[in-house]
């Protein structure tokens, strides 16, 4: 019975002593770079600004920063544009793709802005074939909306390249207006008119930012 | 006046109609929906170097949309619909305290149990469909007619969505093409199809007469679009073509609930 209890109690006190040194090397390794993690930081970080600063060119500046570092605006837009990407100039593409960032920008914000005052819950992660995805829910009292970010690895993090709202791709919803005026208008047709839309997005929102 | 007199008599003739109705219907579903495809977007599989990262997104091979023209009209119609008397209205019904919306919102989707409950069953997944009964009854119960959902918030019993278009969807039955119905909006042929016999899954149809029916139905839209967040302003501000972005995604929406 005694040496059974020693060795049990050895047991113990070797797992005990072991599992600090254990424990932080683990946690390290699943954490640093986890795209839950990533996610969970920036969108925290742009709910902060949002509760906390008044409404500004500052602010709305500030917000842009996080937004850039953390997506992959060249991707998303090549997925926007869908096989017609390959057909454009390396100097369309380049218009392109800063056009629609800027939009798309505008849209996410929009949303995020929608739902300040809520909670946001996290969901899962799941990481497939050098692919991430992790669920958030955005927590009213009459419905959760469960919004999902799509992430590929960079050398040092993760950067999302689509979020799905109720089931809907960004990026994706995109493609089917695209397609639609590039067979009607052409490349320059489909650039001028985003031109023309933010340029409206921007005149809309700059009388509040005066107000406020 | 007139529509009470009509009314037994309407409903007498949807009555012997509907069966009929909805058999050729879903025939010509199952025939057609095969056959129409996407408008005409270039094929990426031409390109052996394109890798889309997209393409597994749910409802990535279109729509056909075969009455865009007619579509847009209705489309038009219910945009004048919702800007003039749907939001002013709702937004007037903002007096009443967000709680009692939401509670408001949780009871009539309360009333939508039996039919989730229903399709779940159809497509054998039992379970699901044991947690909507359950759901049911406790929220009908102890979360005073569905104003509360202690379902949820205690046991963790989570809404199963499900109607019966996603049932025709999970057996395989195509969406043969986009409607934009008359204020109801974004729907497709086979889900439009779904709504006719839905409709005798609401306990409301079965207990209130027509005007009661129709002063609930507003209700419940007015209240759902007093608890929005001003998203399909935001889609008509932001977006190039909203009438395809707002297709788009009620596509991916679809799809993505069929493939759950």
């Amino acid at each position: 019975m005694n040496t059974l209890r020693n060795l049990l109690s050895g047991w113990l006190m070797t797992v005990l002593l072991l599992l600090p040194l254990a424990l932080p090397a683990q946690a390290q390794e699943s954490s640093h770079n986890s795209p839950l993690v990533q996610v969970q930081e920036t969108v925290d970080q742009i709910l902060q600004q949002l509760r906390t600063e008044p409404d500004s060119p500052v602010r709305k500046e500030a917000i842009s920063q996080l937004i850039r570092g953390k997506f992959n605006f060249e991707l998303m837009a090549q997925g926007a544009l869908g096989p017609y990407w390959r057909s454009a100039t390396a100097l369309e593409q380049q218009r392109f793709v800063s056009l629609f960032s800027r939009l798309l920008e505008e849209t996410y914000l929009g949303r995020i802005q929608a739902y300040t005052n809520e909670t946001v819950r996290y969901g899962r992660q799941e990481v497939r074939s050098n692919r991430a995805e992790v669920e958030t829910y955005i927590v009213t009292s009459s419905v959760e909306i469960p919004i999902s970010y799509k992430l590929l690895p960079n050398d040092r993090e993760w950067l999302v390249y689509d979020v799905v709202i109720e089931e809907v791709s960004l990026v994706r919803n995109y493609r089917s207006s695209y397609a639609n005026i590039l067979r009607s208008k052409g490349m320059e047709g489909l650039l001028e008119e985003m031109e023309q839309k933010l340029a409206e997005l921007q005149q809309a929102s700059r009388p509040k930012e005066n107000h406020a | 006046m007139l529509s009470c007199s009509l009314c037994p008599a309407v409903r007498r003739m949807f009555r012997r109609f509907i069966p009929l109705l909805l058999l050729s219907l879903l025939s010509l579903v199952l025939i057609v929906g095969r056959g129409w495809c996407a408008d005409g977007a270039v094929s990426a599989s031409d390109d052996d170097l394109y890798v889309d990262l997209y393409a597994d997104e749910p409802g990535f091979d279109g729509i056909a949309d075969p009455l865009q023209s007619v579509n847009r009209a209705v489309f038009w119609l219910n945009d004048k619909c919702y800007v003039y008397l749907l939001k002013p209205v709702a937004r007037g019904f903002r007096v009443v305290p967000e709680p009692v919306r939401s509670g408001l919102a949780r009871m009539f989707d309360n009333l939508k149990s039996p039919l989730r409950s229903v399709s779940c069953l159809l497509q054998w997944k039992v379970k699901q469909s044991g947690i909507e009964l359950t759901r049911l009854v406790v929220n009908s119960t102890l979360g005073l007619a569905g104003f509360y959902d202690p379902a949820q918030s205690w046991w963790e019993l989570r809404k199963q969505d499900e109607d019966l278009g996603q049932v025709l969807g999970a057996y395989g039955v195509g969406y043969g093409c986009y409607l934009v119905l008359p204020v109801l909006g974004s729907s497709s042929l086979r889900d439009g199809v779904a709504l006719l016999p839905q409709m005798y899954t609401d306990p409301l149809h079965w207990t209130l007469n027509s005007e009661a029916m129709l002063i609930t139905k507003t209700t419940e839209v007015v209240n759902g679009v007093s608890l929005d967040r001003d998203t399909y302003e935001s889609i008509i501000r932001e977006q190039l073509d909203p009438y395809l972005f707002i297709r788009d995604a009620y596509l991916q929406n679809r799809a993505g609930k069929v493939d759950d």
